[in-house]
Order: structure tokens, then sequence, then C-alpha cells
């Protein structure tokens, strides 16, 4: 048999073996949820009869004619979930279908997905009469359009912290840190939409009643072109700079903290999404790159409403986008309205490896360079102009899960240079203690242990204890600019971070950490804190 | 603006040209049961998913198609089976999301072999986790082990 054929008699085979036990399982449903409903009636209607004799006949008739209303529309939707389903299938060919595979409706969940579009590909096998039901929808229900599938991240915390604008007092809090929404669709086997609807800290609510000011962003947008194994491409869109490995892969069980690794806080300005288009592919067995090609970050700390109507940054004053006590959290460049603050295309590049003769082994170096970070229009508190200053990223990391044993270890180190310091705003802002050197760094070495737990309400459970040192300097030396030049020590950190990660699945994460942190400004508090979290990823 | 449309084209002008019936598909699933089983001379359909190899008159043993949901979309994979019921071998006909590919890496495929369905086949014991790729190795690793129970007593 020609594998033509054989493809042939697959999908024919899938069509009606998902044809069949849906119709069967929605007549069924529906059927008895139809007589059910008769039989109550029915019986109301006896009862009536016998305890109220002088019941005229015309209530009655009145009452069957309802039940008769109900029977037909009861009949009308039944017939409406055959076509539905019928219209799912396609026209089912009428091959005799394996008896056991029919054995399960999951599948043909699973194919009805599949079914009447080129999706998946010719040559695309069915599925197994024993495999998971394919809920497309938030792990839930079906999706209605075949290869369209929506997934979810998110993280919730909670606990106490020691708050530095209180004079370090320990404070408890809550925050719904993250809810993402994934919808994921495969147009064509070889055209692949993907987005990232984020909402963080609760939304935005503008009623004074409802407390919030978060944010609801598109955290990524694209379409990728898988064209060959080595090289694709994916198209202008929003998307996460290729740098170290948690910005890529950020959600919650990729970690065992409740806040992400601290290196991701502001040397990587996490979640660093940035306008971008990019080429990626598999070189090799354990070898990956991905280059990308986008809009620069902007040092331009300010609200966005602040920029000029000419794309430059306002008179009288504005915020630095990098300073050396917050290193790039506020630099990320804009995705929306055609605002961006300078011309600047940035490149990023990164190579993923997992070499095949150290099994458990995988790492990365990556890097990110922009020609220019100044803003237009960028200017000292002087009044003096400042010209152009390049940044670059350079990022090194590597998770290593000791084969046969529990034992995970992971180290990373990020380096941020600029090339003309003195043009940097906070250089120049007359605040004489977010200055900024010639590069900022930090590394962070992680110890981890995996606990089996055994089976616990049917899945199986791993605890995670891990231990995480960082260390971050964002104010070396090297400065120049116009400021004085008084830096406290606060951008020099220290962190020590414990906890544990429970695991009742690899989708989901219950985590306590408690972290100290020390900063070598003498005078100022710490943001100590006692946190729990529950992570989620499907 | 002009730097996108100098960016984009050369991506653009390649995608255009590339072949359009080509999709990112590794392996067909005659070229599995090639690999799998060489010394074949023929693969007689058992059920819609399986195929018996066989060689003259001797059964070699059963290969089966199958896929499971990687993060959001499916991945295809083989599973082929000799006569006692142990993995020969498992191949990724097609991986379709932008990561997590890493289950294709030859040495991750390659701690299936051997196993049946007495071995645990689980993630984190039998099974190396994948960092990055940690649903696509559990999916394809419990869809492995579901196969291993279905059809490990019928490959001979």
């Amino acid at each position: 048999m020609s594998v033509d054929r054989e493809r042939r008699n697959v999908a024919g085979f899938i069509n009606v073996q998902s044809a069949l036990p849906t119709l069967i399982a929605t007549a069924s449903i529906l059927s008895a949820s139809g007589s059910a409903v008769v039989a109550g009636d029915v019986s109301d209607v006896s009862a009536r009869t016998a305890s109220v004799s002088d019941k005229s006949n015309e209530e009655l008739l009145k009452k069957m004619r309802a039940m008769e209303q109900r029977i037909e529309m009861l009949e009308g939707k039944l017939k409406q979930q055959k076509q539905g389903s019928a219209t799912a299938t396609g026209s089912a060919p009428q091959t005799t279908a394996p008896a056991q595979a029919a054995a399960s409706p999951a599948p043909a969940r699973a194919a009805r997905a599949q079914a009447t579009s080129a999706w998946p590909p010719t040559g695309a096998p069915s599925p197994t009469p024993t495999a998971p039901a394919n809920n497309g929808l938030l792990g839930l229900t079906d999706s209605p359009v075949p290869g369209l599938s929506l997934g979810a991240y998110g993280e919730v915390k909670f606990g106490a912290f020691k708050n530095p604008d209180a004079g370090g007092k320990w404070q408890n809090g809550f925050d719904v840190h993250r809810f993402v929404l994934l919808p994921t669709y495969a147009i064509t086997p070889n055209i692949i939409f993907n987005a990232e609807i984020e909402f963080e800290h609760g939304g935005i609510a503008l009623d004074a009643d409802d407390k919030r000011h978060g944010t609801a962003e598109i955290e990524q947008l694209w379409i990728d072109f898988k064209i060959h194994d080595k090289f694709n491409w994916r198209s202008p869109g929003v998307d996460l700079v290729p740098i170290g490995y948690i910005n890529q892969r950020h959600e919650p069980t990729q970690f065992y903290s409740v806040n992400r690794p601290e290196l991701y806080n502001g040397l990587i300005p996490s979640t660093f999404m940035v306008p971008a288009t990019s080429i990626y592919g598999r070189l090799m067995d354990g070898l990956s790159y991905q280059i990308q090609a986008s809009s620069s970050v902007e040092d331009f700390g300010d609200d966005f409403d602040k920029r000029t109507d000419a794309n430059s940054v306002p008179l009288g004053g504005y915020a630095a986008g990098i300073t050396g006590l917050s290193a790039l959290h506020d630099s990320r460049p804009v995705v929306g309205d055609f605002r961006q603050l300078n011309n600047t295309i940035a490149y990023a590049g990164k190579l993923d490896f997992a070499p095949p003769f150290v099994p458990g082994f995988a790492g990365s170096v990556s890097g990110y360079f922009s020609p220019n970070i100044t803003p237009r229009g960028a200017y000292a508190d002087t009044g003096a102009t400042l010209g152009r200053n390049s940044l670059a990223l350079f990022d090194a990391e590597f998770r290593y899960r000791v084969p046969s044993t529990g034992l995970e270890l992971r180290g990373e180190y990020v380096r941020a240079s600029f090339g003309n310091p003195a043009n940097l705003r906070a250089n120049n802002d007359s605040d004489p203690t977010n200055n900024v050197g010639k590069s900022m760094f930090g590394w962070s070495g992680e110890v981890a242990y995996h606990f089996q737990l055994g089976t616990i309400l049917n899945s199986e459970w791993e605890a995670v204890p891990f231990y995480r040192y960082t260390y971050q300097n964002l104010q070396t030396n090297g400065f120049a600019g116009t400021d004085a030049n008084e830096p406290t020590g606060a951008g020099r950190l220290q962190f020590y971070t414990a906890g544990i990660a429970v695991f009742p699945s690899p989708k989901v994460a219950l985590k306590a950490t408690y972290q100290k942190v020390k900063n070598k400004d003498p005078g100022g508090a710490n943001s100590d804190s006692v946190l729990g979290g529950v992570g989620f990823f499907f | 603006m002009t730097s996108w449309i100098r960016l984009a084209a050369p991506a653009a002008l390649v995608s255009a040209i590339a072949p359009p019936a080509y999709a990112v598909q590794y392996l067909s699933i005659a070229q599995a049961q090639k690999q799998a089983f060489p010394s074949a001379t023929s693969f007689a359909q058992v059920d819609a998913r399986s195929w018996k190899a066989q060689s003259g008159g001797t059964v070699l043993g059963l290969i089966v198609v199958d896929h499971v949901i990687g993060k959001h979309l499916y991945i295809d994979y083989t599973v082929a089976l000799d006569p006692g019921g142990r993995i020969k071998r498992v191949d990724i006909l097609q991986y379709r999301e932008s990561y997590g590919g890493e289950v294709r890496d030859a040495s991750w495929l390659a701690q299936f072999v051997g196993k049946s369905s007495a071995s645990a086949l689980k993630v984190d014991q039998d099974i190396r986790n994948i960092s990055g790729a940690t649903l696509s190795s559990h999916h394809v690793t419990e869809g492995v082990k579901r196969i291993v129970a279905a059809y490990g007593n019928r490959a001979r």
C-alpha cells in the first residue's frame, strides 16, 4: 500500500471515528436530558390530575402544548448538534473504523480538531486510542477552530516584605502579578500565529472603587513562517529579545523563586519585549540560534505621555531610562503608536546548546547591541545636548541537571556596557546618586534538588528546594557626565534567595521563598521578603 | 521605516521562493518505518496507526504512529517495538512550535530504546527532563508510555 493511500485511509478513519462517538454522545446526553424533562412534566401532570380532579381540560392541553414545544426545541438542538459535528468532521466517508479505535471518544475530539482543514499537514498521523483529549481552550474544552489553541500562564504572589520606602518596616501584601492568555493558531502547517495578552497587577480599572492600576498589554504578537528546520522567519511584531534563558521562557514553572531571578529585573529588563523581526533555526542536534533586529532600547524612563508630539524628550527635565539603581528596567522601547524616540535598529543574537555528550546540560550565550540609545532631543540639566551612546549586553548561562540524580545547578553572567556613558541621562540629571559607569554586571549561582513526592491527587508531585546567590554591580567605575558623582552604594547588591517550589504537575508550581537583600548603602533600607506564590502554565 | 523593509526583505524573499509544499516535516511515516526496520521487506498495516514490519515470513516488530500536544500544537512521532514489546526506536516526524524542539535530539530519544511496559517511562525517573522543553518532554514521554502499554504485547 502506498503511503499516500495509507494517509487517505487514515484521514477517512479519523472522520468516521470522530463523527460517531460525538454524535452518539451528544444524542444520548440530549435524549437523556430530554426524557428527563418529559418524564418530570408527565409525572407533574399526572400528580395534578390525581389531586385536583376539577382541573379543566384546557389547562391540560396547554401543558401538553408546552411539552410539545419543549420536545421540538430539544429536537432542534439535537439536530443542530448533529449538523455542528458533521460540519466539524467534514463529509465522513463510509469506511469501517477498526473496533478498537472507536472505543474511546477522546481521540475523536482530537481528530475533529484536525479534520477538514489542511492542518495538520499531509501525512499527519491519527491519535492513538489512548491519547488524552485535545482540550485546546485552556485545557477545558475543544477548540472550535482546528489548529487554534488558547493557553495561559500566571503568577499570584503574597506575603510580607520590608518596604524601603517605609523605613524598612515589614508589610503584608498580595499581587495577582500576571495573568497571560496565549492564543496560538496554526494558520497552515508552515504559518503559525502566536500572541501573549497580558494583564498585570489585576489589570486596569478607572473606577475609584476598583482600585487597580496595572496593565493590559500585548506582550507578544507575531507570525512564524516555518521554512526550513535551519531557517525560519518570525514576522515583524512584538517579540522577546533573545537574551538569557528566563527572558524568553519566563513562565513561573521555569524558575523556583516566587519572583523572577534578580538578573532579570534590571540588567535584563524582563519581560524584555520589543518591536522586532527575527530568523531562527536549529543547526544540528542540540544547537539552535536566533538573530533578531528590533527597535532600540531608549534612555527615557518617564511616562509615555511625556514624550512630545515630535517624538522627542520633553522640556523641563525627564527621568532616565537607565540608572545605577534600576539598571535597564525603564528603558524598553515602546511598542505602540509610532512613538519610538529614535530611529535606531538594535540587533540581538543567541546560541542555545545542549551538547549530546553532556546529558542534562543546557546553556546559551546571547548578546544585544544598539548603536545608539540616546533619545531625540536628549539633554543634560546643564542644557548641553547629549550625543550618541551605544549599549551592548552579553549573557551566558547554563542549566545542568545531573543525570540520575535530583541535583540541578544553574549559573548566569550578564554584562551591560555603554559606549559613551557621558551621554546617559542618569549622569546628567542633577541626581548624584543614580549615576552609571562604563558598565554594569551581575552573576548568579543556584543549586536545587528535585525530590519525587509520589502520586497525590492522581498526579506525580515534585518538590524542589533551592538556594540562589546573586551579585549585581550597577555602579562600576568609569563615570562620565555633568552630575556630581556620589553613589551611595545602593547599586551594589547581593541577594540571598532560598525556598521551595512544589510542582503538583509540571504545569503548576506552589512556591515559598525567603530573600535577604544587602546593598552597600549604609543608610538604605533593604527589601527583604517572605513570599508565597502560585504559578501555572498550560 | 525603510529599515524594516530592508530587514524583512531577505526573509520574505526566501519564504517566497522556498518550495511551497515543503512543510517542516522531518520524516514521513514511510521514512520512519525504514529507519526503524531497515531490513524489513514489507509493512503490513494492522490498524489505522500501526504497521507490522516483516521480512519474508518473519515479524520484525511493530511501528506505531501517534501525536501528542507539545505546548499548544501537535508533535507527531513514531514508536517502533520489537517482537518482545521493547522499544526499538522513537522518531519525531513533525514538531510545529517555536520553542521546545529539543525533544528531537537523538540523544534524548535514544533514552527510550530498550524500555518496555515494565519500565517507569517517566520524566525525571528514567527519562531526562529537557530544560526549556518541559511540557514537550513530558507529553512525548507520556505518549510513548501509552503506546507501549497499548501495543507492547501485539508486536509479535
